[in-house]
């Protein structure tokens, strides 16, 4: 026998040891596959990304929050979704003892998913940790700015929180601060968080997959699912097509074309869009050429044609439920030829109207972003500006949304959308109206007052004064150009009952989810 | 064959470290991180606190001598985003992807070697010329449409596919259709054109007057010759496939190296980036040293340098 025949069999025994390999490294992967069927006890999500972390401190990101919010931790009050209205959780009642302290009542026979009990020290231990340390925790930038709290816990049922100045919202803003035990760390954020939830992490398979277990020592009532799963997928289309392939029970952020069908349930969240215009800048320091940008939005043409009517026109930056919102206020109205009117005015007195805007926006910021932007730049030239459009992502657009603006930008119109989690006007008042709010780019020393005195009112008087500036804003200021009151697609498998809210986005309660009547069980 | 091999891993080190120059630098052109990780009401002295803590505040000759002494030490920093290691998350990434390209590839070879064979066998026949039609059309076909095609007719319509995701054997078949497809596009056309060149070779011809077998002759003597353009474009096409099949790993779902190089690139997780760039890269050199390696093993030419 000649030697080649040898050296042919040993490649050839090589390229079937390699394919082996392969296979079997891909079999290993493949072993343990779950697939063909559904657990019925388990609830299964599908998220648009897998949660960076669970850090409680960190969950006023979307992506963390709407996993570890009321379902792994709680806080002690919480927000009620369409009113804004606060109710007690961990903390069963709340009064201001002083004008710079409130008091908590503590919720007894509350333990944590890992068994230890939960008192007033855990409380404050967990606020301070949100709020004083130096994590650099997200709510505390969010909620609470430059503000360090004074907690103290008397005894096992009494938290009292000092403030630096009078604060007649420090409930709202402690209905942020999930509750974590005492043992948890202060200089590092955790990723696996303990809290008295109604779940508690099982499994987390980074980036595969998350599973939560029903707690059982859950001092309310017993969640419907005893499991909750969740994936996430980046695309829209592809999670539209899990739900009416039957393969998960819930899926977020779906937009209108995804193809979820009669399973995709609209409901209104707590978005608004609007063109903030950069009113240092010529020809955009002219009120007369913002008033004409204005009158040339078609508020009510781009919900209706673009957004197929998930939307409502928007003549504020908040929608109804935040308290401060003025259900008075009419929408700018359409009107073409005044907008032309205005800028020939300002043109003639000698406003470089001809300078180019800059038109910025944020890619996949919501669905039909660049058909809407498009839509503005031909509403902008036809009333006679010069618009140019800028699409960027997220990081490039925040650098034109937040302070300090980039220097030397020129004249530019940026497409935001604010969502106001905290159902407070002062929240948004802070932020874009203030002259020297982080994401304004205009205002007043007048307008100014009058917002810091608003937010120093409370109840009814409070919601009157925040109403008014939003009424004078466009008439004194004009910074902005209103939208639409957003909506969402949350995709609904026909076996769970649950019903979005304002706050589903953010938010989203798996006790709130039951079995529907009509669901099947048989599957396995 | 040991000196070849390690001539290439000293003329690859130098493209590593202008690569890792070139990413660090890249990245931070693109913008301050800051504005992603706190949120929009952060006050000035959280920014700068922020910037501190993460070494933001730094000229960047210090952040680069920092990054490269770090990575001397196999310290490749810590993600901004999760809090993770970013060599923990790279290696845990990268095999999601190796599996996937590995299989790619012997399908795609194996695929491509059967049909680039038997269209060279007859050229212009009826076979030869649907082939390459459909070789043209897989090798022209968009991945992402692809991909979203096949989860609404297999997945959506027929229900005999999962849409995505790693669990069970049939969530394969997607994502490797979907990656495969223009390899094998690729791999036909090339493997076709080399076996018509071979097949009409003077060393065939004697073979064939010698009595071999016609499958003897396609697979032992053409093949082998038309071995080395079909290795080129294999290789090519497999770094490409290293390199992060991004869109079906945002598709389907897949953990891999992809998708995180592309979070990372959205999140400005300097870190990750940087870690997950510098195990593709040596993956690639390693590909290449070992296609290389291929060559040299077939063509003593490339093995040893030529002597005056």
């Amino acid at each position: 026998m000649s030697p080649a025949p040898r050296i042919t069999t040993r490649r050839r025994a090589l390229a079937v040891a390699i394919a082996g390999i392969t296979v079997a490294a891909t079999g290993c992967t493949v072993a343990n596959s779950g697939h063909g069927g559904y657990d019925p006890n388990t609830l299964r999500i599908v998220l648009s990304q897998e949660p960076p972390t669970l850090e409680p401190c960190e969950s006023s990101l979307t992506s963390t929050g709407i996993v570890v919010r009321s379902n792994i931790t709680e806080p002690l009050i919480e927000r009620e979704p369409d009113t804004g209205e606060l109710q007690p959780l961990l903390s069963t009642g709340w009064r201001q003892t002083s004008p710079t302290e409130w008091t908590f009542d503590i919720r007894k026979g509350v333990t944590f998913s890992d068994g230890s009990p939960f008192t007033a020290t855990d409380a404050a231990f967990a606020i301070d940790r949100a709020v004083n340390s130096e994590l650099q925790c997200n709510v505390d930038g969010y909620v609470f700015g430059d503000e360090k709290l004074k907690l103290s816990a008397p005894n096992d049922t009494t938290l009292t929180v000092g403030t630096e100045s009078p604060d007649p919202i420090l409930p709202l803003r402690i209905s942020f601060v999930e509750i974590v035990p005492r043992t948890t760390s202060t200089t590092e954020k955790v990723r696996e968080p303990i809290g008295t939830g109604p779940y508690a992490i099982a499994d987390w398979e980074y980036g595969q997959k998350l599973t939560l277990a029903r707690n059982d020592r859950y001092w309310g009532a017993k969640p419907t699912f005893a499991r909750a799963e969740y994936q996430w997928r980046s695309e829209g289309s592809v999670r539209a097509a899990m739900i009416t392939n039957d393969e998960t029970d819930i899926a977020v952020g779906l937009g209108p074309e995804d193809g979820a069908g009669a399973l995709g349930v609209p409901f209104q969240n707590n978005e608004t869009t609007a063109l903030r215009m950069q009113a240092g800048e010529a020809p955009l320091n002219d009120i007369r050429v913002r008033q004409a940008i204005n009158y040339s939005v078609n508020r009510t043409g781009i919900v209706k044609a673009l957004f197929r009517g998930l939307g409502e026109p928007a003549s504020q930056l908040i929608p109804k439920g935040v308290v401060g919102y003025n259900d008075q206020l009419a929408l700018w109205p359409h009107d073409t030829e005044k907008a032309k009117q205005l800028v020939a005015e300002a043109k003639a007195a000698g406003v470089p109207v001809d300078r180019q805007i800059r038109l910025i926006g944020r890619t996949a910021q919501f669905p039909k972003i660049s058909e809407t932007i498009e839509v503005l730049q031909s509403e902008f030239t036809e009333i006679g500006l010069n618009v140019k459009i800028e699409m960027m992502d997220t990081a490039g657009q925040l650098q034109y949304q937040l302070r300090p603006f980039p220097e030397n930008a020129g004249p530019y119109v940026l497409m935001i959308m604010h969502g106001n989690q905290a159902g407070d006007a002062a929240f948004t008042m802070d932020q874009y109206m203030l002259s020297n709010g982080p994401q304004s780019a205009y205002g007043t020393a007048d307008f100014d007052r009058q917002i810091r005195a608003a937010e120093a009112l409370t109840g009814q008087a409070r919601q009157d004064a925040f109403a008014k500036l939003f009424a004078e804003e466009p008439q004194q200021i004009m910074q902005m150009a209103y939208i639409a009151h957003m909506k969402g697609i949350l995709g609904k498998s026909p076996r769970v009952e649950y019903t979005p809210n304002s706050a589903t986005g953010d938010e989203m309660r798996l006790s709130e989810m039951t079995v529907a009547q009509t669901a099947r069980t048989d599957q396995s | 064959m040991f000196p070849f091999v390690r001539r290439r891993m000293y003329t690859s080190a130098l493209p590593l470290v202008i690569v890792l120059l070139g990413v660090f630098l890249l990245a931070r052109l693109t913008g301050d991180p800051t504005n992603l990780y706190l949120p929009e009401s952060a006050t000035e002295a959280q920014r700068a606190a922020f910037a501190e803590k993460n070494g933001f505040d730094q000229p960047i000759l210090t952040q680069l001598i920092d990054y490269f002494k770090g990575v001397l030490h196999f310290d490749f920093g810590t993600s901004l985003r999760t809090g993770e290691s970013a060599s923990d998350m790279a290696l845990r990434a990268f095999p999601a992807t190796l599996q996937l390209a590995v299989t790619t590839m012997i399908l795609a070879i194996v695929g491509a070697v059967i049909i680039g064979c038997w269209a060279a066998y007859r050229p212009n026949s009826l076979a030869d010329r649907f082939s390459s039609l459909l070789s043209m059309t897989a090798a022209s076909i968009p991945d992402f449409w692809f991909a979203i095609t096949g989860v609404w007719l297999f997945a959506v319509l027929l229900g005999v596919l999962p849409t995505s995701g790693t669990d069970g054997a049939l969530s394969w078949i997607l994502p490797i259709a979907t990656l495969m497809i223009r390899p094998l596009g690729v791999l036909t056309q090339v493997v076709r054109g080399a076996m018509v060149s071979a097949l009409s070779a003077p060393y065939v011809r004697l073979a064939r007057s010698k009595g071999a077998s016609d499958f003897r002759v396609v697979s032992h003597h053409a093949l082998r010759n038309a071995a080395a353009p079909a290795l080129t474009v294999a290789g090519d096409l497999a770094v490409g496939l290293i390199n992060g099949a991004v869109v079906v790993e945002a598709i389907f779902g897949w953990p891999g190296i992809g998708k995180l190089m592309i979070d990372a690139i959205l999140q400005r997780d300097f870190a990750v980036l940087q870690a997950a760039v510098l195990l593709t890269a040596v993956s690639i050199f390693v590909l290449n040293i070992a296609i290389d390696a291929c060559y040299a093993l077939l063509d003593a030419r490339v093995r040893e340098p030529a002597k005056v």
